[in-house]
């Protein structure tokens, strides 16, 4: 290349930087750092739910927040009131309810005795078709009873005792708890009594900062409480407290992890270099890749997620690399080359190492993760920035960089002679990685579950299982949604569906739903119609058995949505209904102890305007489907792979030179079965990168122009930075980026390991 | 609430100078099996008749509880540790569990409660008051201090001597039960195979 027309590169390269300054002062602002543990996971793919209603519950759901308070034994309920005093004096709380106070009670009571026509439960709708016996019957074995508390009062404002058989209705539904002055209290083995409460964030669970403050917040008035009453106890759940302990995993790596590797970097660049100058370059790459990923990502997304930084930490490593390619080379041959006849020299080695990573990189972007999207795209133009500028501007930067020999010469010299002359090495070497693997491979389970990828806190998981024990319900999250253009097709929907939940419990394929009991105006008017038809023949038979009532009242009483949702009777089924600005509606119901999602969701497709939501499979069988999706883009990766070698070197020593590569994979994938992880998609996207990375070293030592023992050199320092990157993600105590180290560090460092064996035969061990 | 008929029949065998709850609450714990007839009245207001019928009862100190209405038509509740059924003629049987309807089976507690001789529960959930009527006669007056029952009962009275005699139940509402109890026996001490399929259901 002309000296000039590099001159002029390095300029335009200059300008371009500058650009890419300006660009992020006027992105910044436009952008924010997304710190939403939900935008890391694939869109949800429900094609038979509209997106506003699955939206809308999930933002919903996702705020609440549930407490169990257990008083000192023989304390009263003073202490679950006083919990429920000290959560209403917190800002970031909402709609805290506890008890439900007399005067509530009285107009619940009300609500149902005014509509009782038109909320008729199953039983007494069942009755009522068979005939008039069945119910007078039925009325006459509540009347007779002793214990059942029938009064003449009750009879004469409701014959049919129609409210007494609608709140028997409810009652069945409580779940296994019991009122206790108004709270709803649940006893645990050991006969202690824990009372409900709820309540709601005020910001979504999922913003990182407030999320943070507000779990402080909840566990200083936790021990503030358990202080004021020893032996009390208190569980909380809610998604807020996952989310939080994910971020807070997040955070910890990005603090502990990114430092850590970062100056493990640069205290290496110091040490072998002992000068000042090739760490500045380092940092000046590294920091002209992060502005260049920043400024793409934040131009194409609009946001950078907090965790695309913490990955981000990782192409530190292999930025630098690049650069110390270039010094190792100038350090080496410095007197005899001039920095342009170096760059010459490196160029083929330098542009296609650089496009073998990019590519790598940029197959992360078929994964529909937005992380790793955003982590494509930023490693992406994050190392092509590096890469530029140690060409364009490191013959002029390195002229003052002391020359001297490789360090570590002699070591070099003779484990590239041992590659040449020794049998047990050029043979043994690779049959034993081969042994290895095969044994590594043997013990690998493959597992897609979404809930492996990050194990909860011991305590967390423990107040999980106690309020399953006690409640009855679960937080897996599993349920129908039903919707429809109007109220009144969402709930004759759901009348149509009620039937069909109730077989599948009857078969086992769950063990409960809960499904709120209003009946559409249609089913008010057919059993308004019912009662008409019944009435006289039941005053009738309760006159002939001794039992003579009033005539009831049997005006329509109809309830609609509205008016149900205002009064008192829906207070702890508001959450399940959604209803649109244009009037489309959608109620949920929650499944519990789901044996068969696959007939659950065959349910759901049998009825129109139904979806079956269950996130966790859903997850896992996406993962499943990606893992196996990008299995064959690898196969597909090494066979272009292949391919080149065998073009470029021809037999035997094009297929040698493929044999790191493939160990390097296996090694990678053994190292989780010795390490005991599973195979996942997140090993799958690990080892497209060793792919990417492992193939920079088979590339310098192949450069026809290249030296190899400064090759050697180039490439242990370029292993160990990687090595101090992603190796340092093995400590993440989130399992999916543990594991992805892991794979990563095992294969890059087979690769390393194995490269010297695809060096030409007439150049291993030469001098320079 | 049919627990409390448990809890009051089961002071059914007394000797004839037991004069104090505890040893009427000793007492029953040792009797395996009774069978006894009742007769009940219920006045209702607002109602031109009171309200009769009659049948018969058995208690399984391991079992619990069956009672068969027989007059005037067919009723049969039975309790039992898990569950409480009620049987009417040409109906589905009414099931409740601690499970599906905690609030109707919580005097299950009251009743175990009993069995293990624990005045305590009873005393949570009622105030007490024992009288001896003199010649082996007592008196025992449960008035409930806790909701629900006392939105529903303003009392609960228990009579007898040897046995049991009498429950006098006075509701909120102004109305009241009467029960009597009579030909109470304690032989044969084990179920007959018919007793034994009445709880196997």
């Amino acid at each position: 290349m002309h000296p000039d027309l590099h001159r002029k590169l390095a300029q335009s390269w200059l300008l371009i930087i500058a650009l890419m300054v300006a660009a992020l002062f006027w992105l910044l602002p436009r952008s924010q750092i997304n710190s939403s543990v939900l935008a890391l996971l694939p869109q949800q793919q429900t094609a038979d739910v509209p997106q506003a209603f699955s939206d809308g519950f999930t933002q919903r759901l996702d705020r609440q927040l549930m407490w169990l308070v257990s008083p000192p034994p023989g304390a009263g309920v003073q202490p679950a009131n006083d919990w429920l005093t000290q959560l209403q004096t917190l800002p970031e709380l909402n709609r805290i309810a506890g008890p439900m106070d007399a005067q509530r009670q009285q107009e619940w009571g009300a609500f149902f005795f005014k509509h009782r026509n038109a909320l008729l439960d199953d039983a007494t709708r069942q009755r009522l078709k068979s005939g008039a016996e069945a119910q007078s019957q039925w009325i006459l074995g509540q009347v007779y009873s002793a214990f059942s508390g029938v009064s003449g009062k009750e009879l004469a404002n409701d014959p049919l005792l129609l409210v007494r058989a609608s709140q028997m209705a409810q009652q069945q539904n409580s779940a296994g708890m019991t009122l206790d002055q108004g709270w709803l209290m649940a006893r645990d083995k050991q006969g202690r009594s824990w009372y409900l409460l709820h309540g709601e964030l005020k910001a979504s669970s999922y913003d990182i900062t407030s999320a943070k403050h507000t779990v402080a917040v909840l566990s200083a008035a936790k021990d503030a409480f358990e202080a004021r009453w020893p032996g009390a106890k208190v569980l909380g759940r809610g998604t807020i407290f996952y989310s939080n302990y994910a971020s807070q995993q997040a955070e910890h790596d990005l603090s502990t992890i990114g430092a850590a590797s970062v100056l493990g970097v640069f205290a290496l660049i110091l040490l072998i270099f002992r000068s000042v100058l090739p760490l500045l370059l380092s940092l000046l790459s590294v920091a002209i890749g992060a502005l260049s990923g920043t400024v793409f990502t934040l131009w194409i997304f609009g946001e950078i997620h907090v965790m695309t930084l913490v990955l981000s930490t990782s192409i530190v490593g292999i930025s630098a690399d690049y650069t110390l390619y270039f010094l190792t080379e100038r350090r080496v041959h410095g007197e005899m080359n001039s920095p342009q006849e170096s760059l010459k020299k490196l160029f083929p080695a330098l542009s296609v190492a650089l496009l073998t990573t990019v590519a790598a990189y940029l197959m992360l972007l078929i994964a529909p993760f937005p992380g790793l999207q955003q982590l494509a795209v930023f490693a992406a133009a994050g190392l092509s920035a590096a890469c530029i500028t140690v060409m364009c501007w490191y013959p002029y930067l390195s002229k003052r960089l002391p020359v001297g020999p490789a360090p570590g010469l002699a070591i070099i010299m003779r484990w590239l002679l041992a590659w040449r002359s020794r049998k047990a090495v050029r043979f043994g070497l690779p049959l034993l990685i081969l042994v290895l693997v095969v044994a590594g491979i043997s013990r690998l389970k493959i597992n897609d579950d979404i809930a492996d990828l990050q194990s909860l806190p011991a305590d967390l998981q423990q107040q999980e299982q106690q309020i399953a024990a006690l409640t009855g319900q679960t937080n897996d999250q599993k349920w129908l949604l039903v919707y429809g253009d109007s109220t009144e097709q969402t709930l004759q929907r759901l009348e149509a569906l009620r039937p069909k939940l109730a077989q599948a419990k009857e078969k086992g394929v769950i063990d409960g739903f809960r499904a709120l009991s209003l009946p559409s105006q249609a089913q008010q008017q057919r059993d308004l119609s019912l009662l008409r038809q019944r009435t006289p023949q039941i005053i009738a038979q309760l006159q002939q058995a001794g039992v003579t009532v009033a005539n009831p009242d049997l005006s329509a009483q109809t309830v609609d949505v509205p008016q149900w949702l205002n009064s008192v009777v829906s207070e702890g089924w508001r959450l399940l209904w959604l209803t649109l600005p244009d009037g489309r509606s959608a109620t949920l119901i929650p499944v519990s102890g789901v044996h068969d999602s696959a007939a659950m969701a065959a349910l759901a497709a049998s009825t129109p305007g139904a979806g079956w939501i269950d996130r966790k499979t859903e997850f896992s069988s996406l993962f499943s489907q990606y893992r196996v999706y990008l299995t064959y883009l690898l196969a597909l990766a090494v066979a272009v792979i292949a391919a080149i070698y065998l073009w470029r070197f021809r037999l035997p020593h094009g297929l040698v030179c493929l044999v790191p590569t493939l160990l390097s994979l296996g090694m990678g994938v053994a190292a989780l079965g010795f390490s005991g992880h599973n195979l996942n998609l997140f090993s799958l996207l690990a080892l497209i990168l060793v792919l990417g990375i492992g193939i920079n070293y088979t590339l310098f030592f192949t450069n026809p122009r290249g030296t190899p023992t400064t090759s050697m050199f180039a490439i242990f320092m370029a292993v160990v930075t990687t090595l101090l990157t992603f190796g340092m993600l093995v400590f993440s105590s989130t399992q999916a980026i543990s594991s992805f180290g892991i794979v990563l560090s095992a294969g890059i460092l087979t690769a390393f390991l194995l490269s010297p064996l695809t060096l030409p035969a007439k150049k291993r061990g030469r001098k320079k | 609430m049919k627990a409390f008929l448990f809890l009051v029949l089961t002071f059914l065998s007394v000797t004839a100078h037991a004069v104090t709850l505890e040893e009427l609450q000793q007492r029953f714990s040792q009797v395996s099996v009774l069978r006894a007839d009742f007769a009940q009245q219920r006045t209702i207001s607002g109602m031109a008749q009171p309200l009769n019928s009659s049948g018969n009862l058995l208690i399984a100190q391991q079992q619990g509880l069956w009672w068969q209405q027989e007059k005037p038509f067919s009723l049969t509740l039975l309790l039992t540790e898990k569950r409480m059924v009620q049987i009417m003629a040409g109906q589905e049987p009414q099931v409740v569990t601690a499970d599906n309807n905690p609030q109707m089976f919580q005097f299950n507690s009251l009743l175990s409660a009993l069995f293990h001789a624990d005045r305590k529960v009873l005393e949570e959930n009622f105030a007490l008051d024992f009288k001896d009527l003199g010649k082996g006669a007592w008196k025992l007056v449960l008035t409930p201090k806790v909701s629900p029952l006392n939105r529903l009962f303003r009392s609960i009275t228990l009579n007898g001597e040897t046995f049991l005699n009498n429950i006098d139940i006075n509701d909120m509402q102004g109305d009241a039960t009467h029960i009597r109890f009579f030909n109470q026996k304690t032989t044969p001490a084990t179920l007959t195979d018919a007793e034994k399929r009445h709880f196997a259901s």
